[in-house]
């Protein structure tokens, strides 16, 4: 296997690996979002490279583009939300996030 | 010479990951982000990319960053990110252990077979890059001018409307 | 005809986004929602048009395009409505109304802002009916989950913007899971065209990226269970369910996740992947915890939306054992499924509506008795879970059955026996929830409680309406089917 190839993938998963961790190991709401956006670089690399592997690099990088402007609108969402939710709870920790209980 | 620095900025940014993850100030923890990005996107340029770079760099190093800056900056919490690790060791071990055992198993298994990546692209040029968006992807540029008009609706009713309840 | 039919689809949503920001901001409250009520009725009617056509030309399915020339290209430029997309398209219309219905009475002040919302989340689950490309549907995909995360935070109570964030982490992640396979997948294929993919795919054991592949398709199973909410990636649905407003909970609850989940699976299974029966089996357990989970679960919770939340996850359980039958007849009663959760999923919801708007809370055990004051919402309430529980003659009963029938033939004989069986927990769960909110002695606090008037009782008329004439006409289908030599 060819060893660029093979760096490129397993620099992929680490970030993944990386954004899962951070994923469950805060309480911090505004870092579960930085956790989702370093996945989302790792998939960024990941359609790039298939790109780059099948010859079919314009194609790819419109799905990037498409998937960047999406990832903003996402980020500005979830900010908007974290903000609104500091202005009712006074902090941006999970363990506030209580109501909802079945 | 260019697969070199594909692999240094590659190792860079997985650094720069890492950093994001480990700090315990939230800025400091975006702008690491904001590295991780930005060094992301001279991978995609020395992948032959440009385009998707130039998107990388501005939108998601520059536009993200300012809106976790300014999340962080609302919210005042730059120092209140408690870490789990201490109350909950176990549990947290387990979804990245397993992350990990998945992921060796996996590049074992492509190590181990005659399985064969070689890059096949030259740099896209600006036509073809061009004619690939607007004559193939009309759909997914519906979708970009919605999704902006649900984003605007977005702000409007998180940032704007805050007065009842 | 056809094309004015075809582009109103994705055409009309947008004209009214214009029109909806064009009127005055203070005149625009019921302004808003009548244009609402025009959009939702004339797509309901365009997907009749549509199908009419497709009977009267003997095609399988119409393609199209907006703004462009469709023949001058191949990719994502072309959409295309077959009879599957043409029944949801119409559920997408018949759900908005009964969510416009509810909102007229309970939304207030954000009438604007949530007819705007309303048209963005309309545009995005008709794009996913219509697309013909994995990564536009994905992008439609995203939008619907972009403008459901704001409206369950409509109204800017803690409550709704604690179960908006679980929902924006939950769908974050499953978006991730399912582009990460989508780039896998564009490795092997080069196009992610359905068509290409599927050819691309049908060999896909020796192709040159295999291991890729088998990565490729886990993620995708999870990515799209999460959007579903199948029974362990379930989550966030109960709690996005209950704190949304009223009128958005039946928009989620009678068509969103079902959309972006379950018709996302069918539609990916049977023009995607073709004859994987890997991936059948794998739906098909995931289908069965589903069912028995949801149904298990329902039976312990206090909350009336959540009760009909985790009955949700029991019921596309269903529909997923159906489509992982593999057989037509499954996808059949899958189809037929989706239609009739669609219709008696809405209908309880519009019903708790009515009882929150009425009595102000949904917490079953501060209920009691509502039958005598309440009477359209208790008979509705109890035609929509008789349908359910698969009593007969209602239509419940008969899309149950289909499906049941096609997993006992096709799959396991012991798939459509716990199946069966765990339709006696939907009894039970109703009979808790009747028991608890419309039977018994009528509350103390409660005396004062009179019929929610106007559109909220419209809305549940008209569904019970349709529940039972679709049930009482169902054998007209039965015979159609068995001319077709299916059943």
């Amino acid at each position: 296997m060819n060893i660029v190839s093979a760096i490129i993938l397993t620099a992929a998963l680490l970030m993944i690996i990386a954004g899962m961790f951070c994923l469950v190991r805060t309480y911090n709401l505004i870092r579960i979002i930085i956790a989702i956006e370093l996945a989302m670089k790792a998939i960024t690399l990941l359609l790039v490279f298939s790109g780059w592997v099948n010859g079919n690099l314009a194609l790819a990088q419109t799905f990037v583009i498409t998937m960047i402007v999406l990832e903003v609108i996402v980020a500005v969402v979830a900010a908007g939300i974290i903000v609104s939710l500091y202005r009712k709870n006074g902090n941006v920790d999970i363990r506030e996030l209580t109501n909802l209980k079945g | 010479m260019q697969q070199f620095f594909i692999v240094l900025c590659l190792v860079l940014m997985v650094l720069a990951g890492g950093a994001a993850v480990m700090f315990r100030s939230m800025l400091k923890s975006s702008i690491s982000l904001a590295v991780a990005s930005a060094l992301l996107a001279a991978v995609l340029f020395l992948m032959g990319a440009y385009w998707a770079s130039i998107f990388e760099l501005s939108v998601c190093s520059g536009l993200i960053t300012v809106v976790f800056v300014s999340a962080v900056s609302l919210t005042n919490t730059d120092r209140c990110s408690e870490v789990r690790v201490r109350e909950h060791k176990a549990r947290v071990a387990v979804l990245p252990a397993i992350l990990i055992f998945a992921g060796a198993a996996l590049l074992f298994i492509l190590f181990n077979s005659d399985f064969n990546i070689v890059a096949s692209a030259t740099p896209a040029s600006f036509s073809a890059f061009k004619e690939a968006l607007w004559s193939l992807r009309q759909a997914d540029i519906l979708g970009q001018i919605i999704v902006i008009l649900a984003g605007t609706f977005a702000v409007i009713v998180l940032f704007k409307e805050r007065d009842n309840i | 005809m056809i094309t004015f039919a075809t582009i109103s689809f994705l055409g009309l949503p947008l004209l009214a986004i214009l029109l909806l920001n064009i009127v005055r901001k203070e005149t625009g409250g019921t302004i808003s929602i009548n244009i609402g009520f025009v959009v939702s009725i004339i797509q309901m009617i365009a997907a009749v048009v549509c199908l009419s056509l497709l009977w009267l030309h003997g095609k399988d399915f119409i393609e199209f395009s907006l703004f462009w020339d469709m023949n001058a290209t191949l990719g994502s430029a072309r959409f295309s409505v077959d009879l599957f997309s043409l029944v949801v398209l119409f559920c997408i219309g018949m759900v908005s109304l009964a969510s416009l219905l509810t909102a007229k009475k309970t939304i207030g002040a954000k009438a604007l802002n949530y007819t705007n919302l309303l048209m963005v989340i309309m545009l995005g689950m008709n794009g996913i009916a219509v697309v013909t490309d994995l990564f536009s549907l994905y992008v439609f995909l995203e939008i619907t989950g972009i403008a459901s995360f704001v409206m369950i935070a409509l109204l800017h109570d803690k409550r709704g913007l604690e179960g908006a964030f679980k929902y924006l982490v939950m769908s974050a992640i499953a978006s991730a899971l399912i582009l990460g396979s989508l780039a896998l997948i564009f490795t092997q294929t080069g196009s992610l065209v359905y068509g290409d993919v599927a050819n691309a795919l049908a060999d896909w054991r020796n192709a040159q990226y295999a291991p890729l592949l088998v990565v490729a398709f886990v993620a995708f199973i999870a990515g799209f269970s999460i959007k579903a909410g199948i029974a362990p990636f379930h989550g966030w649905l109960p709690d996005a369910y209950q704190s949304a407003p009223a009128s958005v909970s039946v928009l989620l609850g009678g068509i969103v996740t079902k959309m972006a989940g379950v018709y996302a699976i069918i539609r990916v299974l049977n023009s995607v992947f073709v004859s994987m029966p890997m991936i059948n089996q794998t739906l098909l357990i995931l289908g069965l915890i589903s069912i028995v989970f949801g149904a298990v679960a329902a039976c312990g919770q206090r909350d009336f939306k959540r009760i009909l939340a985790y009955s949700s996850i029991s019921q596309i359980g269903y529909i997923i054992i159906g489509i992982a039958s593999g057989s037509l007849l499954g996808f059949v009663g899958a189809m037929l499924h989706f239609f009739n959760h669609a219709t008696f999923k809405t209908t309880l919801f519009v019903n708790s509506a009515a009882v929150e708007a009425q009595t102000g809370t949904t917490d079953i055990d501060q209920l009691g008795g509502l039958q005598a004051r309440m009477p359209v919402t208790a008979v509705s309430s109890i035609l929509a879970f008789l349908s359910m529980a698969g009593i007969p003659p209602l239509a419940g009963f008969w899309s149950k059955l289909l499906i049941i029938i096609a997993v006992w033939q096709s799959a396991s004989v012991a798939g459509g026996a716990i199946a069966l069986a765990a339709s006696i927990f939907t009894a039970a769960y109703f009979l808790i929830l009747q028991r608890k909110v419309f039977f018994g002695p009528l509350e103390d606090h409660l005396t004062e409680i009179t019929e929610a008037k106007g559109t909220i009782s419209l809305a549940a008329v008209l569904l019970s309406i349709v529940t039972v004439a679709f049930g009482v006409l169902f054998p007209v289908i039965l015979n159609f089917l068995h001319l077709q030599g299916i059943l």
